[in-house]
């Protein structure tokens, strides 16, 4: 692997990311070092003027991943521990699920580890205490059991619901 | 294939007719619906016969014809790397392709797993697209693998975000993939079109398994698991995973519980899922007699007993006329046929009955307190059982809790001993709590304040719960003039700022009942036992009217109104447990020693309330 650029040049460095709808976006070297995916890549080619292509981050998700990122690298040292996480809270609080699976999908894609556990979570505690006909409406899934099949899952289950 | 049924099979499609003719259908057999499906979808599909040599596709649609340029009948019959090859010439694959993913391909297929990645493919002039790619087996209804479809999607290659990322493959079960082409069209399909803009597709399809399972799943209790696995057979087949369960444990009961039952489950290849449930549910709880060899011999009462992994240790006792021993046994669980060994040991600390052994982390132990030649005790000594010639070391403190003997003690988070109440030289109860933190060069007793005190008390039980809160259970206990049984539950929670200790339930006054009809009669020198999720088993020890009763009972200190249960537990139960001569193994095994008789005191014969099913899978 390449060397990373020095000091000076990363902190002049400006890195572009074209989203999958061909939009531009511009972050600060710093910013794009939080995912672990652009870091390895801007080890291979160094500083460049080209976008670096990220063929399955829509505009708008793209928009949200630069918004955590950005956030995160000046909290790093300045901000305190509780207001990082009110401001983490703040940013999923309302978000849709569909937005929330694809922010998933986008982390996970650029390895930023961070937001990928607080998407998780947050899918995590929407899931929780739940019945199963509230987790079909919430994530839009279709019952596929048969009647049989869903009474044997049900009877296999039921230890888990304290019955 | 030869010339015609290729050319066949190109006019068909541009006919929009059906996709083969009757004779060629294959077992699974696509309908009308599905080619039009796929030719307004924006993917390309490929579909290769996975029992000729060489895999030749079989079928292409419009898209791909359209993007890569090549014609169906120009494909047809041949192996799918021609898309490698850079311009319809070039006889060998272009460099830059990466060979890891070839060889990652070349497995899945052979292994029969679906595959997901991308790679670099050249157009029929030559001009280069990467190629995100999805291939999954398909089988028929013997599960034999006969095709295999790839679903791909091209992009522009003008820079290439190396190394090639997410090489993610899962293993393919066969239930779900027969008929996986004739579900598609009525959306009931669990085939994932990575890149295709599905109205309805639930987002959830577009995270992969992996993340699923042990990011969002493993954070879940066993009531969520179960719950998400009920929606669909997608999530079904995601809780069969005995990974997500090995984590649903880690991250319900902790790092310590879940390490000890690794090296049961380890050792009799038990399953997790099994494992979490029989721990919630203690329906598998049985009372099983174990028979052992050696002995303990000159036999005792009043000992101490503690488990250190699969060992069963004990210490100190009282021998013929009623002089205190200092013995160290010890009772190896693990082995084929346990026999107790008597320990030669380096300075062992003097002899004692009524006094406290506990289990630190790492294979040490700790005694506390207890009734000596010359009265009551209140030193403590460690030893680690790991050492090639074990040795007990006492702990100096400058100074020490009031020497007694029938205390009660526990170990919070493995390294601090807690000890509390018991009887002193002059006959007083005590009802103060100190706490020794072991991991200090020089450990020093702190006594933890609190405002108000339960009545003191001796015999009663310690449990901790998790890793900061102990319980507090009956205990002959003092009220006014009179000592009587208690029934009563306190808990204390030592992160908190100001320690207090709360009342959870009980009589409220030793001596009472509580109202609650399955709840213990009051009771001392019990057998409490701490079980995953900080719930609480207690059965034995001395009851009213000199009764024995083995009942066990079940507290959860976590509900809203925490109430006793009775647990019914198979198989015969002793008539005698006493908390002094009972521990847990393992985090599984409650082992009880001793009996009313003297011979039983011969500890050969011990019973043991084993709190899930040992029996491994085979």
């Amino acid at each position: 692997m390449a060397e990373l650029p020095n000091t000076t040049m990363a902190n002049e460095c400006k890195v572009k990311l074209k989203s999958k709808d061909d939009k531009i976006f511009e972050v600060e070297y710093a910013v794009a070092m939080q995912s672990q995916t652009l870091k390895n890549a801007l080890a291979h080619t160094g500083c460049t003027d080209t976008a670096l292509p990220l063929h399955d981050i829509s505009s708008q998700i793209l928009a949200k991943v630069i918004e955590y990122c950005e956030y995160h690298v000046n909290a790093a040292n300045t901000i305190s521990e509780k207001d990082v996480k009110t401001w983490d809270e703040e940013l999923v609080k309302h978000m849709d699920q569909d937005t929330l699976f694809r922010l998933i999908v986008a982390a996970k894609y650029l390895e930023i580890h961070n937001l990928v556990d607080l998407m998780c979570k947050t899918i995590a505690d929407r899931i929780k205490d739940k019945s199963v006909e509230e987790l079909r409406e919430i994530f839009h899934v279709q019952n596929d059991f048969t009647p049989e099949e869903e009474e044997q899952v049900r009877r296999e289950t039921k230890w888990a619901h304290g019955e | 294939m030869d010339e015609s049924p290729k050319k066949e099979l190109a006019e068909r499609r541009n006919t929009s007719s059906h996709l083969h003719r009757k004779e060629e259908t294959p077992s699974w057999h696509l309908g009308a619906p599905v080619d039009i499906f796929f030719r307004s979808s924006p993917c390309r599909i490929v579909v290769v016969n996975a029992q000729e040599l060489d895999h030749p596709i079989i079928y292409v649609n419009l898209i791909f014809e359209q993007v890569t340029g090549y014609r169906a009948d120009e494909v047809l019959g041949r192996n799918c790397r021609f898309l490698q090859y850079q311009g319809s010439f070039a006889k060998t694959r272009y460099p830059l392709v990466d060979i890891r993913i070839l060889t990652e391909i070349c497995r899945c297929l052979s292994e029969g797993f679906d595959f997901e990645g991308e790679r670099l493919n050249f157009r029929k002039g030559g001009s280069p697209l990467m190629n995100r790619l999805y291939i999954k087996p398909i089988c028929n209804d013997e599960g034999i693998i006969t095709h295999f479809l790839g679903v791909q999607s091209f992009k522009e290659a003008n820079f290439d975000l190396s190394p090639l990322r997410g090489l993610v493959w899962k293993k393919s079960s066969g239930a779900i993939h027969t008929h996986i082409l004739g579900d598609m069209y009525s959306q009931k399909s669990l085939f994932v079109h990575r890149d295709c803009s599905f109205k309805k597709c639930c987002p959830l399809y577009k995270v992969s398994d992996e993340v699923l399972v042990v990011n969002i799943l493993a954070r879940l209790t066993p009531r969520d698991v179960t719950s998400l696995g009920s929606v669909c057979h997608r999530f079904y087949n995601l809780t069969k995973d005995e990974s997500l369960w090995k984590l649903v444990c880690q991250n319900i009961w902790g790092q310590e519980t879940f390490s000890i039952l690794e090296s049961v489950a380890r050792r009799r290849r038990l399953w997790w899922g099994k494992i979490v449930r029989e721990l919630t549910t203690l329906e598998a709880a049985a009372w099983r007699k174990l028979t052992v060899g050696g002995s303990v011999e000159p036999s005792c009462i009043n000992f101490s007993v503690c488990a250190v992994g699969s060992k069963v240790v004990l210490f100190g006792g009282e021998g013929v006329n009623m002089q205190p021993v200092n013995d160290t046994f010890v009772l190896d669980l693990n082995e084929d046929c346990p026999e107790w060994t008597h320990i030669n040991v380096n300075s062992a600390p003097p002899g004692r009955w009524g006094h406290t052994l506990s289990g630190l982390s790492d294979s040490r132990l700790v005694v506390f307190g207890g009734c000596g030649r010359n009265g009551l005790l209140n030193d403590a000594f460690v030893l680690d059982l790991d050492e090639p010639q074990p040795t007990w070391h006492e702990v100096s403190c400058s100074t020490r809790p009031l020497p007694r003997s029938w205390h009660s003690s526990c170990i919070l988070d493995g390294t601090k001993l807690i000890v509390s109440g018991g009887c002193t030289d002059s006959g007083a109860l005590l009802s103060d709590t100190f706490l020794l933190d072991l991991t200090m060069e020089k450990p020093v007793w702190k006594e933890i304040n609190v405002s108000w005190r339960p009545p003191s008390r001796l015999g009663h039980t310690l449990s901790v719960l998790g890793n900061h809160k102990i319980l507090m259970y009956g205990g002959l206990a003092t009220s006014g003039p009179l000592r009587l049984r208690s029934s009563d539950v306190y808990i204390m929670d030592l992160s908190e700022e100001e320690t207090r200790w709360k009342y959870v339930t009980g009589s409220m006054l030793p001596g009472g009942v509580s109202t609650c009809n399955s709840a213990p009669p009051p009771r001392l020198d019990h057998a409490a036992v701490s079980l995953p999720g900080g719930r609480v088993v207690v059965f034995g020890g001395s009851i009213a009217g000199s009764r024995l009763e083995t009942k066990v009972y079940i507290l959860d200190p976590m509900e809203e109104k925490p109430t006793w249960r009775i647990l019914y537990v198979q198989g015969r139960q002793p008539k005698y447990a006493s908390g002094h001569s009972t521990c847990l193994v393992g985090g599984t095994r409650v082992v009880v020693l001793g009996g009313h008789h003297t011979e039983d005191w011969m500890l050969t014969e011990l019973h043991e309330l084993c709190l899930i099913n040992l029996k491994g899978t085979d």
